[in-house]
């Protein structure tokens, strides 16, 4: 059964460890082999000064948040915009995938949460990712 | 990627071109290889699922091609930017779906700083011919 959020609730953290290893499988499964975050030499010799993250592997974890607490509304119906990247995401990073429930919207027998989410780094003041989700839970699944 | 391929520069991308479409099977070992990476344990993508004959796939299977869909012929020049995106997810996907997806060209234009803007629209759909995923990218080219 999932939780019935309401507006200003808390999603609850997932905390997740980036190295070069995890990177490389993204690499190999999406098939984005681009120097930047693959191979640490050239990487080094650019203005990120080593590899980082694929954009693409954050929003994996943004949709892993929302899977967790909303199951099969968000494959059904789940929007994610608005998606800022501010910040790289590198190997030796903790980072923290969290988010805020900002409005609650009632449309016939279902429910429209509106969240703020964000990727987070401990060692970093802003967030290195940002972004805004929408799932709509029907009455008869809440 | 090979390098050898040439890039993808800002004239190839009239509004209105449409991309070859990209086929592939979402697998079990696709699903887990993801889950994998990503260190994603939801037991809705549980193998138990997949005993009654409709296992779960995460739905951003449905999008992890979306770059790779116009640039199965080319290389990305460096120094684009990606200054929007938005995912919206139609039906959930499981394994076994064959997904088809194909990018379109919706925009393509100077803006009044003279920057080179293309506006990307992905879509994946099912074997039933159902939208699964649809993908807006916004990028800012660089040449």
């Amino acid at each position: 059964m999932l939780k019935d959020y309401a507006s200003g609730e808390r999603l609850p953290e997932i905390k997740k460890d980036i190295d070069q290893k995890r990177i490389d499988g993204w690499a190999a499964l999406s098939g984005d082999f681009n120097r930047l975050h693959v191979d640490p030499v050239y990487a080094g010799k650019t203005h990120f000064k080593g590899t980082i993250a694929h954009g693409p592997m954050s929003l994996a974890f943004l949709n892993e948040l929302m899977m967790t607490c909303f199951g099969r509304a968000w494959a059904r119906g789940g929007l994610l915009r608005e998606v800022r990247f501010l910040a790289p995401i590198r190997p030796g990073d903790s980072i923290r995938i969290g988010g805020v429930v900002e409005q609650v919207t009632e449309q016939g027998s279902g429910r429209t949460l509106h969240c703020r989410l964000e990727i987070s780094k401990p060692n970093l003041e802003k967030s290195a990712v940002t972004g805004l989700a929408e799932v709509t839970i029907d009455g008869a699944q809440a | 990627m090979s390098d050898s391929k040439p890039e993808l520069v800002f004239a190839d991308l009239p509004q209105g071109r449409q991309f070859t479409p990209l086929r592939y099977e979402v697998t079990p070992t696709m699903v887990d290889e993801y889950l994998r990476v990503v260190g994603d344990h939801n037991p809705l993508y549980g193998d138990q699922a997949q005993k009654s004959g409709n296992r779960l796939a995460p739905p951003g299977l449905a999008a992890i091609y979306a770059r790779l869909s116009y640039l199965q012929d080319n290389i990305m020049p460096s120094g684009g930017v990606l200054a929007g995106q938005e995912f919206s997810f139609r039906k959930p996907v499981s394994v076994g779906d064959v997904l088809t997806v194909r990018a379109e060209v919706m925009e393509s234009y100077l803006d009044d700083k003279e920057r080179k803007r293309v506006n990307f629209l992905i879509t994946a759909r099912d074997s039933k011919g159902d939208e699964v995923c649809l993908v807006r990218l916004y990028a800012i080219w660089p040449k």
